[in-house]
């Protein structure tokens, strides 16, 4: 696509937009559905159920799951795995039955943790004894598993895998485990909060091509910003 | 890491007087096993199943211990089939369907019911449960029930409670009066609201079981055609949910609809089905997070015998796409990292796919040579995997029925000689599909035949006649058909015929083998005499007049059409091309009143092929007569009225053209001078 040239650009008024935008019907209760769901999704518990009465809002929500799937949530980012999987195994037995990807990337978390705590032979007959044979049953795992075990063949500061040791791929194992319990009990993986964000970004870069208007350019601080003049 | 010691320890804690050691034992092992094919194997070599179903069959078990025990039994089951019908074997049906029962702890219920569905997912296990379904489909039934009262997207307990009761439904539909069974009780009704609600497990589990509720039943396909929900069709509902974002409902929805298509229910849209569904599934062999194989298998369903939505896959880009797919496999084919055992099954898959797409449409099958299928098929057929060469071969059969394409592709892609490879090939399944499309490979114009012939084929088929496979001795035969067709030879006539032996054809054509074997044979001999003097000679020096005669009379007076028609031009070539035998059929008093019979037909088909018969009869002159000869055989025929039964037909206004046409050309014969039928 080629952008417009800046002559040709439409410009739209701040009060113009203004205008426009308060013809646009929104809920309050679609609101507060929406807050809930993020508060919900990501596991909020207590501001959720606060919120539900607060907002009067309809929902009778599972608050007990929540608290379930952060408790899952924390022993992954606190590195306890075993605590994890058995609390998985509690609220759905048929997860990491079914979801070999998910169970192996739990049993992968552990062995990344005996790596971090120096727990070198136990790892290495981890890997041996539960990852290996998994890896057989599933080959493309088998990938994954020859990179963690390389966290072993190198000092950290120096080892190609390192971020395997950083808090960051807790935090992805945390995040993707929360996804699959939510998605299996038929619920949205992700809040819808941040899609909308994303969707609002992605009007306005598509927008920007074609005509000046009140941008918000952060949304943390959501500002509608005056169009640049001419140039 | 724990010993085996221990796990046996564990085991033995299950007979423990004190329920906090056996619940912690419990959690333990369920614990351990959950996803570990190796510590599941463990544990059914500690013996773990009677300890575990003996909890379960005593009344007094507390009901944590249940849940413990059933989530064992539930993780056991997902070992396999084997695992699953050694634990049905020992009994856990009866406790695990009283654990779903109304009022039943709904923890327990719903780990029963995650239980039941994993032991129903196998095939034998699902026709082994046929003495409980009787309890087990009300419960499931009323656990759908309470779904309807849920109003918490949240509630994520109950939802599962009533997808796991909806999948096991699916899964007891195996037979078709289960179907009926499960539509009786009223799971039409229940199930259709479930689609609209906007839990996309639940969706894709109901539309799973309508799936399996309406595979092929036209029935219970009509009946759900019929409802819908808040005033909408179920057909548009299903449309609707075709268009979804999330690629699994889309998927299951495609399978609902093909079944309404493929049972051609009145009130199915057809039309979307063509355009929805088919780019539907197209587009969804591309996703990442679906089961490659259920859509290809979905698409080639949709595909079989259905020459229009053959047409929409290829306009989808099925053919491009699927071929693609088969070389992003070939090209992984040698990594350390490839899971051998899925690309087995998604090649073959593919292959039995494209195969369905090409059988029938020249174009189709144009845009798979041009995307190299032929090569393709060729490295499949060297496949280690038996099925993988069978279903290659089955596409490469419905790929050389295109005239054109033998024509021009077939002798530099290299297909004959794995082909001839495979006709020995020890599965039996690959010899019957390879056998299949050597027919195609030995039809007069195909120009791999002579190639075929110095390989050595005719040995091979010499073989293949004596297989105890009924498929294969039909392929086979029809090879030979070909073989003879046009072949422009004698001497070659000659020495094939040698091999296969006239007299093992003769057997075979008034033998007491399968009807399907004696067509092929019969036809043969129709092909031969066809070829000139030459073959006629050949068939009545080899089993002499007599057996020849009889041998026409015996199709003649065949209760099926195919046999006549076979008789009929087999005495109409030796009629028109050997006068010398032409004289002993004329004569044969019996063949020719059975032939004058068929006059009075009800078929066309037979009418006009008695009626070449009597134009190749009275086409013959006395001979050395020159061009004003008299006929030879009018008088004859005339005894039998021939003239005036013709001239009645040639004037009944109830025949056809075609039939009008034969029977005025015929007459001339009996008028004029006219030639003989080529």
């Amino acid at each position: 696509m080629t952008s417009a040239s800046s002559s040709s650009k439409q410009t739209i008024s701040l009060e113009e937009w203004e205008c426009k935008m308060a013809e646009v019907p929104i809920a309050k209760s679609d609101l507060n559905q929406l807050i809930m769901n993020y508060l919900i999704i990501e596991g909020y518990k207590d501001a959720a159920e606060k919120f539900s009465e607060e907002s009067g809002l309809q929902t009778q929500v599972d608050l007990g799951s929540i608290e379930e799937r952060m408790q899952i949530r924390y022993a992954v980012q606190s590195g306890d795995i075993r605590l994890a999987i058995e609390r998985v195994n509690d609220l759905n037995p048929d997860l990491l039955e079914t979801d070999a990807r998910l169970y192996f990337r739990l049993q992968q978390q552990h062995l990344i943790e005996l790596i971090r705590q120096g727990r070198a032979t136990e790892a290495l007959e981890f890997a041996q004894e539960e990852l290996a044979p998994h890896g057989a049953e599933h080959p493309e795992l088998l990938r994954e598993l020859e990179r963690t075990m390389a966290l072993l063949a190198f000092d950290r500061q120096d080892s190609p895998v390192a971020e395997l040791l950083e808090f960051g791929q807790r935090q992805r194992t945390a995040n993707e485990l929360n996804a699959a319990l939510l998605a299996a009990h038929s619920q949205p993986r992700e809040p819808k909060l941040p899609a909308l964000l994303q969707l609002l970004a992605w009007t306005q870069a598509q927008l920007d091509d074609k005509a000046r208007y009140p941008r918000i350019n952060s949304i943390v601080n959501p500002v509608l910003e005056e169009p640049a003049d001419k140039t | 890491m724990i010993s085996t010691q221990q796990h046996r320890q564990y085991i033995q804690q299950l007979q423990s007087p004190n329920p906090v050691e056996v619940y912690s034992a419990l959690r333990t092992i369920k614990n351990t096993i959950i996803g570990s094919s190796i510590k599941k194997t463990l544990y059914f070599q500690l013996q773990i199943i009677p300890s575990v179903t003996s909890l379960l069959a005593l009344d007094d078990t507390d009901v944590q211990i249940r849940v413990q025990a059933t989530a064992i039994i539930s993780s056991l089951a997902h070992k396999g089939e084997g695992a699953a019908k050694q634990l049905l074997d020992s009994g856990v049906l009866t406790p695990l369907i009283n654990q779903i029962a109304p009022g039943s702890d709904p923890v327990l219920m719903e780990i029963s019911e995650r239980a039941l569905n994993a032991l129903l997912a196998y095939t034998s296990t699902k026709m082994g449960a046929e003495e409980h379904t009787g309890t087990m489909i009300p419960y499931l039934l009323s656990i759908v029930t309470e779904g309807k009262s849920i109003v918490s997207v949240y509630d994520m307990h109950s939802h599962a409670r009533v997808e796991l009761a909806v999948l096991i439904l699916g899964k007891l539909c195996v037979t078709e009066p289960r179907q009926y069974t499960i539509a009786d009780m009223g799971a039409i009704s229940l199930l259709v609201p479930l689609l609209c609600q906007v839990y996309p497990r639940l969706q894709v589990a109901t539309l799973r079981t309508l799936s399996a509720l309406s595979y092929e039943n036209s029935e219970i396909c009509t009946a759900l055609t019929n409802t819908g929900h808040n005033g909408k069709p179920f057909a548009t509902i299903l449309l609707d949910l075709a268009r979804s974002h999330d690629p699994e409902i889309r998927l299951t929805a495609c399978l609902c609809l093909s079944n309404l298509s493929r049972m051609r229910v009145t009130s199915a849209p057809l039309k979307e089905v063509q355009t929805v569904v088919v780019p539907a599934l197209v587009k969804l062999m591309a996703c990442e997070n679906l089961d490659k194989i259920q859509v290809i298998r979905a698409l080639g369903y949709l595909c079989h015998e259905e020459d229009e939505m053959q047409k929409a896959a290829r306009d989808a880009g099925a053919i491009v796409d699927l071929i693609k797919l088969l070389a992003d496999i070939e090209s992984e084919q040698d990594g350390d990292f490839v899971d051998i055992e899925h690309n087995t099954k998604l090649t073959k898959a593919i292959l039995l796919s494209l195969g369905t797409i090409v059988s029938t449409d020249d174009e189709c099958r144009r845009k798979a040579v041009d995307c190299s299928i032929l090569r393709h098929l060729v490295l499949a057929m060297g496949s280690k995997d038996s099925e993988i060469r069978a279903a290659a071969c089955l596409c490469a059969r419905y790929i050389t029925r295109s005239a054109s394409i033998c024509r021009t592709h077939l002798p530099e892609c290299g297909i004959l000689k794995p082909i001839l490879n495979l006709l020995s090939d020890r599965s039996e399944e690959v010899q019957v599909t390879a056998s299949a499309t050597l027919v195609n490979l030995m039809l007069n114009l195909s120009p791999v035949r002579m190639e075929a012939l110095k390989e050595g084929v005719v040995d091979m088929l010499v073989k293949l006649l004596q297989s105890e496979n009924v498929m294969i001795r039909r392929n086979a035969l029809w090879s030979v058909r070909n073989t003879v067709t046009e072949l422009d030879d004698d001497n070659m006539l000659k020495e094939i015929l040698d091999k296969i032996k006239v007299e093992r054809l003769y057997e075979l054509a008034i033998g007491q083998d399968e009807p399907m074997t004696q067509e092929q044979a019969a036809c043969i001999f129709r092909n031969i005499v066809n070829e000139g003097q030459s073959g006629i000679n050949i068939l009545f020096d080899t089993l002499g007049s007599e057996r020849m005669i009889s041998l026409i009379q015996q199709l003649l007076t065949a209760g099926d059409d195919k046999f006549i028609l076979h008789g009929l031009y087999l005495f109409n070539n030796v009629a028109v091309r050997s006068p010398e035998h032409c004289d002993l059929i004329a004569r044969c008093e019996i063949l020719m009143q059975a032939v004058i019979g068929f006059l009075s037909s009800s078929s066309p088909e037979l009418i006009i092929g008695a009626v070449w018969c009597i134009s190749g009869v009275a086409s013959h002159r006395v001979d050395g007569a020159g061009d004003n000869a008299l006929p030879k055989y009018i008088d004859e025929l005339n005894l039998h009225n021939v003239q005036s039964r013709l001239e009645s037909l040639a004037a009944d206004p109830r025949v056809s053209f075609e039939v009008h046409d034969r029977v005025k050309s015929c007459l001339d014969n009996f008028t004029t001078t006219s030639s003989a039928p080529s």
